[in-house]
Formats: C-alpha cells, sequence, structure tokens
C-alpha cells in the first residue's frame, strides 16, 4: 500500500477544464482517482455517459483527461479516453482489456495496462445493469467506478433507481398527494456481491484515506472490482455552495450511503456508520440542507436544527425504514 | 519509446509489437485449398485467416450462428493461433465490446456476425460506431427480415436496408465464394486512411447462409501479403499505444464539420474500392470488390430492359434471359447490387444510360417503391433519356423467386417500356402473379 501522503503527490489524469458544476463531488473523485492510477501502469477509461463524461470532453473546451499539460514522454503516464454510448462503459472497457491482455499474451505489449470503466448510476444502474452484472459474472479484471448521485443529472435530474425515498426529482413532483419518489433505491452494492465481483465498495472523497485505500486495492484486484462514489450534486440535490464534503460525509453517516468494502473471500466491513439508529446523527441533519427534502424537514428557527414538518411521519418513517434495512442486509455481508 | 504527435494526440510507436501478433498466427490453410462450406463459414474462415483478426465476440441469432460456432470450434482447436472469441449476453453487448477493441488497437481486426433484430438490437451502437473512424470492425450481417410480426427467420435484406444511414461501407454478397472473398477485401476498405469507416458485408440468410458449395480457401500467407499491402499502421492513436480521447461531445456548430468529415471518408470509398478489387482480382484470378456486379451484361451497355436487384435470386435472373429475350424480341442486362452504402449512383447513372426500362427487384419490406427503386431512380434522374422503371417487391422473408415471377416481372417491365409510364406503381409478385398494385 502506498502512503497517502506519496499518493496526493503523483500526477492526477484528471485535469483543470472540465465544465463539471462548481462543488460537484464527481471532480473531486476524478483528481484523486487520477492520483491513484499513476501507478507506473498505462491506464485507460472507458466512459458512458453521465456528467462525468459530457463535462469533461467537449470540444473544444479542455479535454479535462490526460496526465500533465501536454503529452507525457513515458508510454506508461499515457492516458487513453474513450466515450462511448450511455450503458456501455463496463462492454467496452471489457473489450479494451481482452486486446490487452491478448496483446500480452503474444508478448506484443510492452507494459501492464491498467483498464477501468466510469459511469453514472443512471448509466450502470437503471439503463446499463445488465452489461454490469454480465460483465462482474465473466469476472473481467477491470475496476468499475459508478459515481452515484440518485438521478439523471444530464437530463434535469429525473428519477432514478437509486433515488432516495421521499426525494423530490423532475418525474417524482411533490403535491398535496405524494411526497415525492415513493419507491426504495436498488441494492446495487448487493447485486454486485451476488454478480460475483471480486471486490465490492462504496467510498466517498469525505473519508480520504479510506478512499484512497481502497480505490488503490480496487485497481490491484484480479477480477471485476466496483467501487461506488455517492456524489452529492449541487444542482440536483439543490444545496448551497460548499457543503459538498460535509453532505458527503452526512450521507455516510446518517446511513444513507453507508461506506463499505468487501473482498471476495473475506468478510465485509461497513464504515463510518453505526448500526444502532440512536447512535448515528438525525437524518433530518443530511436531508435538512437539501431543497429535494424541502417539504419533509425544515429548519427549527429557536433551536436552528432541522426537524420533521408535521405530518410528514409515514414517510420520515419509510425513509429510516429502508435505512435500517439496507444496513442490516449489507451486515449480513460483514 | 519514440513518441509521434498527431492531430488526435500521441502515438508511442513501440507500445504494441505488431509482428509478435502477425507471428502469433497459425495458418487455417497452408496452401490454396478446396473445401466444402456454407456461406457462414465461408464467413467465418475469411474471418480467422486474417493475422490482425484477433478479437472477435458473439451472440447467436439465426441465421447468423454457425459463423459464431465455426469461430469457435476453432478458435477453440488452437488451429489458428492466439484468438480471442468472447461470448457476450446479447448484441448490444458484442456491439460495445468491440468498439473497445477496436478502439484499443487501430490495427488489429475486432469482428462478428449477426442478423435481423440482432443488428436492431445493436443499433445505438452501431449508429455511433458508423462515425466513429473506427474502420476496423467487420459486421457481418447474415440478411433476414426485422420485423418480429410476424417472425421470419429467413433471408431479406430489411435488416441491412434500415441501416443505410447508420455510416457503414455495406457490401452484398452472393455465392459462397463471394462472401469469402468480400470478408478478406473488407477490412482493406474500411482501414483504409482516407476511408477509416466500419464495414458491414452482408449475405442472404438461408439462401447462401445455409447453402453449401465449393469453396477455394486460399493459403493465409498470400491472404496476409494482399492485406499487408493495403493496410498500413494506422496514422491515429489507439487507446493502448497512444494518449488519445475518443467519442467527445460537440456543441451544434461544430458537429456539422464532424458530418462533413464522415461524408467525405464515405465518398473516398469509390475512389478506393475499385483499386482494393483490382489487386484482389490480380492476385487471386476472381473477380474483386466492385460497384455493381454486371451478370449478364454487354459491353456498350446496350440494353433494352435492365434488372437490378440483389442476392443469390440475380443468378435465376441471368438464367432466363435468354429465353426471354428471344421471346419478347429485346436486350435484356442483369446487374446485381454490390456496394449499397455509399451508393454508387454513378456508376448506374453510367450502365443504365441506354436502357428504356429498368426492373428494380427489392426483396425488403418499404412503404415506397423500395430502398433499392429510390436509389436507382435518383441514379437515373440526371440522364438525357430516363429509362422507364419498375419497382417490383418480391422474395421478401426469403420467399422464391420462381422462374414465373422472374417472367411475370419481365414481361412487366416491358409493358411499361410500351406505354411509355415512366415510374408505374410498385407491385407485389409472388409465384408469377402481381398479388398487389401500388
Amino acid at each position: 500500500m502506498a502512503r497517502v501522503a506519496d499518493i496526493i503527490q503523483r500526477e492526477s489524469c484528471f485535469q483543470p477544464g472540465s465544465t463539471l458544476c462548481m462543488g460537484c463531488m464527481e471532480s473531486i473523485a476524478f483528481q484523486n482517482i487520477g492520483k491513484l492510477t499513476d501507478n507506473g501502469k498505462k491506464t485507460i477509461f472507458a466512459l458512458g455517459t453521465f456528467c462525468g463524461e459530457v463535462s469533461t470532453l467537449q470540444y473544444p473546451n479542455p479535454v479535462a483527461w490526460g496526465r500533465g499539460e501536454t503529452t507525457p514522454e513515458k508510454w506508461e503516464k499515457s492516458f487513453g479516453v474513450i466515450h462511448h454510448v450511455f450503458e456501455s462503459a463496463p462492454g467496452v472497457a471489457e473489450g479494451i482489456r481482452d486486446t490487452a491482455d491478448m496483446l500480452a499474451k503474444m508478448g506484443a505489449l510492452s507494459g501492464p495496462v491498467q483498464v477501468a470503466a466510469l459511469s453514472g448510476d443512471g448509466g450502470a444502474l437503471s439503463i446499463g445493469l445488465r452489461t454490469l452484472l454480465m460483465t462482474i459474472h465473466r469476472r473481467v479484471p477491470i475496476t468499475i467506478f459508478v459515481l452515484i448521485n440518485e438521478i439523471f443529472a444530464n437530463t434535469g435530474f429525473q428519477f432514478g433507481p437509486t433515488t432516495s425515498p421521499g426525494s423530490e426529482t423532475s418525474t417524482t413532483p411533490v403535491s398535496e398527494l405524494v411526497d415525492g419518489n415513493p419507491a426504495t433505491p436498488l441494492d446495487y452494492i448487493g447485486l454486485t456481491v451476488a454478480a460475483g465481483a471480486g471486490f465490492v465498495a462504496q467510498v466517498s472523497p469525505a473519508f480520504p484515506k479510506f478512499f484512497m485505500q481502497t480505490v488503490e486495492k480496487a485497481l490491484a484486484s484480479s477480477e471485476t472490482a466496483v467501487v461506488f462514489i455517492p456524489a452529492p450534486c449541487i444542482t440536483g440535490w439543490k444545496f448551497g455552495e460548499g457543503e459538498t464534503v460535509n453532505l458527503a460525509r452526512l450521507s455516510c453517516e446518517t446511513g444513507f450511503f453507508p461506506c463499505f468494502v468487501k473482498e471476495k473471500g473475506q468478510k465485509g466491513q461497513i464504515k463510518f456508520v453505526d448500526l444502532d439508529p440512536a447512535k448515528r446523527p438525525p437524518i433530518e441533519n443530511f436531508m435538512g440542507p437539501q431543497r429535494r427534502f424541502h417539504h419533509l424537514v425544515k429548519k427549527d428557527s429557536k433551536t436552528d436544527t432541522f426537524c420533521m414538518r408535521p405530518g410528514k411521519e409515514a414517510m420520515m418513517q419509510k425513509i429510516r425504514g429502508w435505512i435500517q434495512n439496507h444496513l442490516d442486509s449489507l451486515n449480513q455481508l460483514t | 519509446m519514440t513518441k509521434v504527435e498527431t492531430g488526435a494526440g500521441a502515438i508511442y510507436e513501440k507500445a504494441i509489437n505488431l509482428e509478435k501478433v502477425r507471428a502469433a498466427h497459425k495458418p487455417l490453410a497452408e496452401k490454396q485449398t478446396v473445401r466444402e462450406a456454407d456461406g457462414n463459414a465461408a464467413a467465418a474462415y475469411a474471418s480467422l485467416q486474417m493475422w490482425r483478426s484477433v478479437i472477435f465476440g458473439g451472440f447467436p441469432i439465426t441465421p447468423s450462428t454457425k459463423w459464431l460456432e465455426t469461430v469457435a470450434a476453432v478458435v477453440s482447436s488452437g488451429k489458428v493461433g492466439a484468438k480471442q472469441l468472447k461470448l457476450l449476453e446479447a448484441e448490444h453487448a458484442v456491439a460495445d465490446y468491440l468498439a473497445g477493441a477496436a478502439a484499443a488497437c487501430r490495427d488489429l481486426i475486432v469482428s462478428t456476425a449477426t442478423s435481423s433484430v440482432g443488428l436492431d438490437h445493436m443499433a445505438e451502437s452501431v449508429r455511433s460506431l458508423g462515425a466513429s473512424g473506427l474502420g476496423n470492425i467487420l459486421l457481418i450481417d447474415v440478411y433476414r427480415a426485422t420485423a418480429n410480426y410476424p417472425l421470419c427467420i429467413e433471408g431479406d435484406p430489411s435488416d441491412t436496408l434500415a441501416h443505410r444511414d447508420s455510416g457503414w461501407i455495406q457490401i452484398c454478397c452472393r455465392g459462397i465464394q463471394q462472401i469469402y472473398d468480400t470478408i478478406l477485401q473488407a477490412p482493406c476498405l474500411g482501414m483504409h486512411p482516407d476511408i477509416m469507416t466500419p464495414v458491414m458485408p452482408g449475405y442472404y440468410g438461408i439462401k447462401d447462409s445455409h447453402k453449401s458449395s465449393r469453396l477455394l480457401l486460399e493459403a493465409d500467407r498470400d491472404i496476409h501479403a494482399f492485406q499487408d499491402a493495403l493496410i498500413a499502421p494506422s496514422k491515429l492513436p489507439g487507446l493502448i499505444n497512444g494518449d488519445t480521447a475518443m467519442g467527445n461531445c460537440v456543441t451544434s456548430n461544430l458537429f456539422q464539420g464532424y458530418k462533413i468529415d464522415q461524408k467525405q471518408r464515405m465518398e473516398n470509398v469509390f475512389k478506393v474500392l475499385p483499386k482494393i478489387g483490382k489487386l484482389f482480382e490480380k492476385q487471386f484470378k476472381r473477380p474483386g470488390l466492385e460497384f455493381v456486379e454486371k451478370i449478364r451484361w454487354p459491353k456498350d451497355d446496350a440494353v433494352d430492359l435492365a434488372i437490378v436487384g440483389m442476392g443469390p435470386d440475380m443468378g435465376t435472373a441471368a438464367s432466363l434471359t435468354e429465353a426471354m429475350q428471344e421471346k419478347l424480341g429485346i436486350r435484356i442486362g442483369v446487374l446485381a447490387a454490390r456496394l449499397l452504402t455509399p451508393f454508387p449512383a454513378g456508376e448506374y447513372s453510367r450502365l443504365l444510360k441506354r436502357a428504356k426500362g429498368v426492373l428494380v427487384v427489392n426483396q425488403a419490406h418499404h412503404y415506397g417503391r423500395g430502398h433499392l427503386g429510390l436509389d436507382i431512380t435518383q441514379a437515373c434522374y440526371s440522364l438525357d433519356s430516363r429509362p422507364a422503371i419498375v419497382n417490383c417487391f418480391a422474395g421478401m422473408g426469403g420467399a422464391i423467386l420462381s422462374d414465373a415471377t422472374w417472367e411475370e416481372m419481365i414481361q412487366h417491365t416491358s409493358r411499361a417500356v410500351k406505354t411509355g409510364e415512366k415510374l408505374t406503381p410498385p407491385v407485389v409478385v409472388h409465384e408469377g402473379r402481381i398479388e398487389w398494385q401500388g
């Protein structure tokens, strides 16, 4: 394991120039993943269509990917990136991986190649769930990063399979009849473990040491590694500037997005969140700063704390129930 | 390692040693060999004999499945050296997989075969790849009716014709030898630096895919010599040997520039294809790629009635022309379409300039006059003396085009020529009868 102090000195393959929103967690994640891939191996990323693609590969804006100001002198520092269709990232990455492996088998490749797929949760877990699970099932040695912002952000913040219960999205509007999204999210961690992934984790740059160590392990996995990265979306979740990392931390500590890691054959670990709801921060602390939950939570002006709005017990209970069930389910893997 | 800057990023010249790839290939045929093969096996053999062809992807669908089974059998036997066949969960996944493999190394050829709704299932990816500049992808389409109401597994080119705007070079084959020969030439066209466009060779399901006949299998070394004379190392970086980005987004003010480039690359097919065809003919003593196959056609283009169609049924038409010429007292010529996209309108215009009538046989459903019919009409539009153009639908769903059907279509066209009507309503002909008139 490299020391975090050394990793942060490395050269990232994600450079300034993207048009990601100010305060987007994806940008923070990419910068750190980019440094972790500066490990002596040639790096190739396959991108599905998501914010992390349309905001980083838009010509003639600067392409935000690549190591250094100019093309590197050394091949192992060089970087290849391809965007194909929405749901395709794991499949495209598999084609790249197999080609590199065939060349290596023939003795035609001059050094090691690492391949990663990057998708949003819409691309990976909605339209692309089949590809994701089948790529894992085939044990393809790639690292799949899935950025979870709970919505189809590119198209204007619509409901997706990871949307939290009660969340207001463009297609689950709040009305007198409904409190936003009525559904509970897909158990994507359980699914990817069941599909046979060699390494499954949920990490956040809000916990930087854990993030670095876990992604480094994922990149070294001999089977498919899947890394979910909850990404607070400043425009979709509708929160104020400067709250991104704080919300990412709270999303874990309140149980919405528990940090988790499991290597095949070993017990999983839930990190930075207590299984006992009484020992967790109230979910209102995470929900309150976000306008998507405005119909459920408000700020008490007297105490300056977030609290449930009257009459919203049923939905709040539903959210608490989903969180506990999900944590209990993850705990079965530990 | 030497780094070469290009307009699309840097190439690291020794990152991939292609000589090692060539050396890893084992020949399927040490010398020219005669085999009995059906169309799918012939296509598979061609795919396997190319040293650059290392990565295959597949998902079974009738009638293309035997291509996949043949590739699987040969790859697993180790007879052709190190090759990778990836069996994927759906056609869309196959196309995505090939996108990654082709982009990883532009100097390798990646291939698959599919049919009908399999091609449709790939559509999202296929349309992207058509514009990608990845000319090292071969998508062999074994023609089968596309619509599933009703489902029909026989040969009908509605699948490939539905993808005429997907950006691929489309070539129609008829007969087992032509299938084999076309696939050997296709990458030379697609990977040409002025073209860089993927190729979709195709042939009729059942009628050719499942028909066995004599196949002259060329020696691998001769195939390699032919291809090596035409395929040079890519001047653009791939993902493995390059520092590059592919598949960027652009705004509307730049989009059309990309489309102009795509159009120009496609136009270049008209310049490059005949050269490849001539080189093939010179080396292998068989006809190479051409825009149109002149099955029965006079050198001076002096025909009264031209028959234009595609696929194996055109042989039946040619076999009937002598008797029909005598019966009707007219000169009849037969042309089989080879290059479907880009459509060689100029070539048809030149060939049909002396024809009084043109019978266009459309074997795929179309609400108007037929895909081929519209293209031929456009080709004849600029002629000083336009022929009467008669569009017949026959053989849809892979139906047999009997002698009686051909005779009725020829007589129907002959009647139109006599009346002087330039564009008659389309008809559906089956078993010698006009079953429907538009």
